[in-house]
């Protein structure tokens, strides 16, 4: 299975449509990577689709680079017991 | 004059919001407080002083003419229709009859039916009372009609005496009212006299003359006879600005007729129009400075602009008295939704009614909303008129909008609310809309029904059965 670092770029790259190669881990999801406010969106309920997790609202979207959205993810994971 | 010292205003700093709810407590239209400081007004070179707080204490009252005034703007409405709207005021104003009376017109067969039914529902309140004009010949219509009060038009300008009377003076002119008042003792109809073009009128040449006199001739009857005086500021003249002279000045006219001619508070009545956009703040204004009664009509609707909007003069009556009084506020939504269906039309940013009248357009406000309806509702609408705040679908919505639209829209509350990332289907189809459609136009209710069904199956099928009222 691939990692939760990949799996996070493989859906960033395919909701903001960008180049999933040229995703550096420190890359802020709007500044970096051009997300607009629907995109931060989408990009959460695909994560959670992703992932079969549930993420609250607020903080999810509070998350702003990538690297920070792996750790994320990976806890919510952890938390619901969800194998990654 | 004193002189402006300039302070310094230093931040009171806290972690803690303070939301002046002794003010915008939200359960009632936010509240109207005055300091204890003295109002003044300045009456023919001596400074008058007036209590605003007394209107806590004083019988302050609405009094309608929906189907006068109101009827004189409109084709007539159906017998069926003003027994509808009549029955719909009462239960508005209440048990205390904070809509205390509702004037009719007397003329024709239909006018008297329609009196007759609105008596038979057997509300105290409002009282119902006819207009007439001032001719001695129409007490007999309202001596057949068994009413106690009557209007009658005591146009008192001298537009309206020379030009439209033709009287060939103010002494033949008041001689000819005060001879119809007297008609009015002697069939014991009380005598409303309207000072039709009041704000247009010489207050000492005939205004204070004519009605000193009337008072005269009230002394000769019981107390439940003596004549009340309508101040008819007909072509929306009247001003409330401290300093303005008469005869536009409003709080002048008031302390003229009350101190002066002696007329008690409970017999003045303010009756504006709103030529010039003022006839809320007018009537309101009358209020304070002594007109115990207010008339005006549903939703202003009046001859030419309009009149007070007596559900505006509702809010106003439990703002400045800090309690509902037995007013059911709901029934004004009622009111509304009736008249609509019977042709009436609304504005959409009507205050209190209107479509729009609590729908927010953008999505920062929409945000706002969502965490907090206090932030963009001016108060519970949801309990005083039935109507949740709604917001309207466009390009400047954003989830925040789209978010809260599907909560109101079908009414979840609590951990059934839906949040932002739950709708970003929703969201994307009304983003694309304006950005890859090149849409113009706010997205309707129906259109946003159609798509949630269509893109968020799992919610239209454990909602759908809770479409809120009024969505």
């Amino acid at each position: 299975m691939a990692s939760v670092q990949d799996r996070v770029k493989s859906v960033t790259a395919r909701i903001l449509e960008v180049d999933e190669s040229a995703i550096k881990d420190d890359d802020n999801f709007s500044a970096d990577l051009g997300a607009e406010s629907i995109q931060s969106i989408e990009l959460v309920a695909s994560f959670e689709e992703e992932f079969g997790i549930e993420m609250d609202e607020e903080q999810a979207l509070s998350v702003d680079t990538v690297e920070k959205a792996v750790a994320f993810i990976a806890q919510v994971c952890q938390e619901q017991g969800v194998e990654v | 004059m004193s002189t402006q010292t300039k302070k310094s205003h230093p931040l009171v700093n806290t972690t803690e919001p303070n939301l002046l709810e002794d003010t915008f407590n939200y359960d009632l239209p936010p509240l109207i407080h005055f300091s204890d400081d003295p109002v003044i007004e300045v009456i023919d070179g001596k400074p008058v002083e007036f209590d605003f707080n007394s209107v806590k204490q004083r019988d302050i009252v609405v009094t309608d003419t929906t189907f006068r005034d109101g009827q004189q703007a409109r084709p007539p409405y159906e017998i069926d229709q003003m027994v509808k709207i009549y029955d719909m005021l009462s239960r508005l104003g209440g048990p205390n009859g904070v809509i205390r009376q509702t004037e009719f017109f007397l003329y024709t067969k239909n006018d008297r039916e329609t009196l007759d039914r609105c008596r038979e529902l057997g509300h105290k309140y409002p009282e119902c009372t006819g207009w007439i004009r001032a001719v001695k010949g129409d007490f007999r219509l309202v001596k057949e009609a068994g009413l106690k009060e009557t209007g009658m038009l005591t146009s008192s300008s001298d537009y309206h005496i020379f030009q439209k009377l033709k009287f060939k003076s103010r002494k033949e002119c008041m001689d000819s009212y005060c001879e119809v008042v007297d008609a009015a003792f002697e069939a014991g109809v009380r005598p409303r006299c309207h000072l039709e073009d009041l704000t247009r009128a010489d207050v000492d040449g005939f205004i204070l003359p004519f009605v000193d006199r009337l008072m005269e001739m009230s002394e000769q009857v019981p107390d439940d006879m003596k004549v009340k005086i309508r101040l008819c500021d007909t072509m929306g003249f009247g001003l409330h600005y401290p300093n303005a002279e008469l005869p536009r000045s409003i709080p002048k006219l008031i302390y003229k007729l009350n101190k002066e001619c002696g007329v008690p508070s409970d017999r003045l009545e303010w009756h504006g129009h709103n030529d010039f956009h003022r006839v809320h703040a007018n009537a309101s204004t009358a209020w304070l400075y002594g007109c115990n009664a207010v008339n005006g009509t549903l939703f202003g609707y009046g001859e030419r602009c309009g009149n007070p909007p007596v559900e505006g003069a509702i809010m106003e009556y439990i703002a400045l008295k800090g309690h509902m009084c037995g007013i059911d506020t709901t029934v004004i939504t009622e009111l509304a939704e009736y008249m609509k269906s019977i042709g009436f039309p609304i504005a959409e940013n009507y205050p209190f009614v209107g479509r729009y009248f609590n729908t927010t357009r953008a999505g920062i406000h929409a945000g706002g909303l969502r965490s907090d309806e206090r932030i963009y509702n001016i108060m519970d609408t949801t309990k005083l008129l039935n109507r949740p705040p709604r917001v309207s679908i466009t390009d400047k919505s954003g989830a925040d909008g789209i978010a809260l639209w599907v909560n109101e829209f079908f009414g979840l509350e609590g951990d059934d609310r839906i949040s932002k990332i739950k709708i970003h289907k929703l969201a994307r189809w009304v983003m694309d809309q304006y950005e890859v459609d090149k849409r113009l136009t706010a997205i309707s209710d129906e259109e946003l029904e159609k798509k949630t069904e269509e893109l968020m199956p799992e919610i239209w099928e454990k909602y759908k059965g809770s479409v809120a009222a009024g969505a």
